[in-house]
């Protein structure tokens, strides 16, 4: 007996199945488009940002422009500017382009896997915002240029080091020197007779240091006389001042004086300008006294000139 | 002497024949494309037979190819994620999970699959028509062979071949997000960053076209060869067989020009 044949769905049914197929790819293939459409910032609102580079290598159309590790904006375009310099056109989308100053600055770092990133730093988040359209300059890094320098400085280095470290170099002359000064330090004499270089020196110098401490020793007890004669219950200082009290009360007893001798002063100054406009009185009456006397001579002159018993006033000489 | 001229007799026939198998399928391919941009062809009369091996070829295989390629994504991915952890790289591993797996394997894989489970059955039940003379049998009945049965075989592999492979990058690029943040939500913005950053529009046209071109390859070449090959003319090796190995050159010739478009 045969094996019936596999039923087969209806053709309605496998129309609406081929439907549901196709709608199913043509839902997969639209939602992916859009989705990379949105990837790819299609739908996003950018405004354009300009960098000048001198090398524009390792940049490529796509990249992103990262400001504190997130992409802000990508490169859009990369051209020759009219002087030869790079331009590269970054797309920043307008909702992160606050964040993005004129006192921004711009990097363009390239690693030493060759990994090349532009980056942006605002330091100061109150100045104007960078408009649309605006050229900077990006300063650029690059690891692997540095490398040859860093290798250039490292062989010199290690070349002075090697003179440095030589058996004929200073260093080893010092450290011998060093070797030989720490071997005196610990034989007998010690610092002492690395000091002075011989023991002889040494004696002298430990018998300067005994009479200095000789000598010490009696200033000290100078020092100490001298202090109970000064500072002492019969002491300079007390007498010192005794005397002080002395010429204070002394100069109290001046000072009553001086006031009552400015007293006097006070009064004889009235004397004085009294004595002063009295003068200039007496002057003045002096001057009248004299002008009546005068008249008054007139008048007897003219009366003698006038009366009989006038006399010759004349004088003959012999 | 004699047998060194048997010997390049047969391969002069060799190339011939293989020319002329090449010829017959890029001219069948040929005719299968121009019936699938008329617009004619999707009348009510061929419907029938398209909605049939589109049912046939696409629906049994959607959840065992979707199950097979969520598990090899996740292999795939995790591994990736993992090495690039241990040197250092994650920065570089979610870009890497989308070139390796969403633009080169995904198109591979469903191509292969439909070419096993789909597109050579049924060149071998073409053949098998063409040997009992069903075909023949058909055009003098006034059907259409070319309309009727070889074109919605080869046009349903071609729609197998694109639904599997959109559908299994989709799901590769959830799953890879998936594994690398979580249910979090907030790395979405980033990822589709990355994701945006790999498909530009010249590697988004070469995996369009690659995959279409797999389409064509896994669904022409097998159909091709078995409507033009014959049995008695190579006994060593079978009609099948010189099918799927023309198939796999032009598959490893696709995924050369794709990697040139891409990296070059």
């Amino acid at each position: 007996m045969s094996e019936p044949a596999p039923l087969q769905p209806s053709p309605e049914r496998l129309e609406r199945r081929a439907v549901l197929l196709l709608l199913m790819l043509v839902a997969l293939v639209g939602a992916t488009a859009v989705y990379l459409l949105h990837a790819r910032g299609v739908f996003e609102s950018t405004q354009r940002l300009v960098l000048m580079a001198d090398d524009s290598e390792g940049v490529v159309v796509g990249m992103d422009l990262t400001f504190s590790g997130f992409p802000i904006g990508r490169v859009a375009r990369i051209e020759l500017a009219e002087d030869g310099n790079a331009r590269i056109l970054v797309d920043v989308s307008r909702k992160d382009a606050h964040w993005l100053r004129t006192s921004s600055v711009f990097t363009l770092s390239r690693g030493l896997v060759g990994n090349t990133s532009i980056r942006a730093y605002s330091g100061i988040l109150t100045d104007p915002l960078l408009p649309d359209g605006a050229q900077r300059k990006v300063l650029a890094g690059d690891a692997s240029a540095e490398m040859p320098r860093l290798v250039s400085a490292a062989r010199e280095l290690v070349a002075n080091l090697t003179t440095l470290t030589a058996a004929d170099a200073a260093l080893a002359g010092m450290l011998a020197n060093t070797r030989s000064v720490t071997a005196k330090l610990d034989q007998p004499g010690g610092a002492m007779g690395l000091l002075t270089g011989n023991p002889k020196d040494a004696a002298r110098v430990m018998a300067t240091l005994d009479r200095t401490n000789q000598l010490l020793a009696r200033v000290d007890g100078l020092v100490r006389k001298a202090d109970a004669q000064v500072f002492g219950p019969q002491g300079l200082a007390v007498d010192t001042q005794a005397t002080v009290r002395q010429v204070q009360a002394l100069l109290g007893d001046a000072r009553g004086s001086l006031r009552k001798v400015d007293a006097l002063l006070e009064e004889a100054q009235g004397v004085a300008s009294n004595a002063r406009v009295a003068s200039a009185d007496l002057g003045t009456l002096r001057a009248e006294v004299e002008a009546s006397l005068r008249k008054v001579e007139h008048l007897v002159n003219e009366v003698n000139r006038r009366w009989p018993l006038a006399r010759d006033t004349e004088l003959k000489l012999p | 002497m004699v047998s060194s001229v048997l010997d390049s007799h047969r391969l002069g026939r060799a190339v011939l024949h293989g020319w002329s198998a090449w010829r017959h399928i890029v001219h069948l391919g040929a005719l299968v494309g121009a019936l699938a941009l008329s617009p004619v062809y999707y009348g009510r009369r061929w419907r029938g037979a398209l909605a049939l091996h589109l049912v046939r070829s696409s629906w049994p295989l959607l959840p065992w190819f979707t199950l097979l390629s969520t598990l090899l994504s996740v292999i795939i991915i995790r591994i990736v994620l993992v090495s690039a952890r241990s040197y250092g790289l994650t920065q570089y591993a979610l870009e890497m999970v989308v070139r390796v797996l969403v633009l080169e394997l995904i198109p591979m894989t469903a191509a292969l699959f439909v070419a096993m489970r789909v597109t050579i059955p049924a060149a071998g039940e073409l053949a098998a028509m063409r040997r009992s003379d069903a075909l023949e049998a058909l055009r003098a009945s006034g059907g259409d062979a070319l309309r009727g049965e070889i074109a919605p075989r080869a046009l349903a592999g071609m729609f197998a071949v694109t639904l599997l492979a959109a559908l299994s990058s989709v799901i590769a690029l959830l799953l890879a997000y998936l594994l690398s943040y979580g249910f979090s939500p907030w790395a979405i913005e980033r990822y589709t960053r990355i994701v945006g950053h790999v498909f530009s529009p010249v590697v988004t046209l070469v995996f369009v076209l690659k995959t279409l071109a797999l389409s064509a390859a896994v669904s022409m070449i097998p159909i091709g060869s078995g409507m033009h090959d014959r049995e008695d003319r190579y006994g060593d090796t079978s009609v099948e067989l010189r099918g799927l190995v023309r198939m796999f050159v032009v598959i490893l010739l696709i995924e050369a020009a794709s990697l040139l478009g891409n990296y070059l």
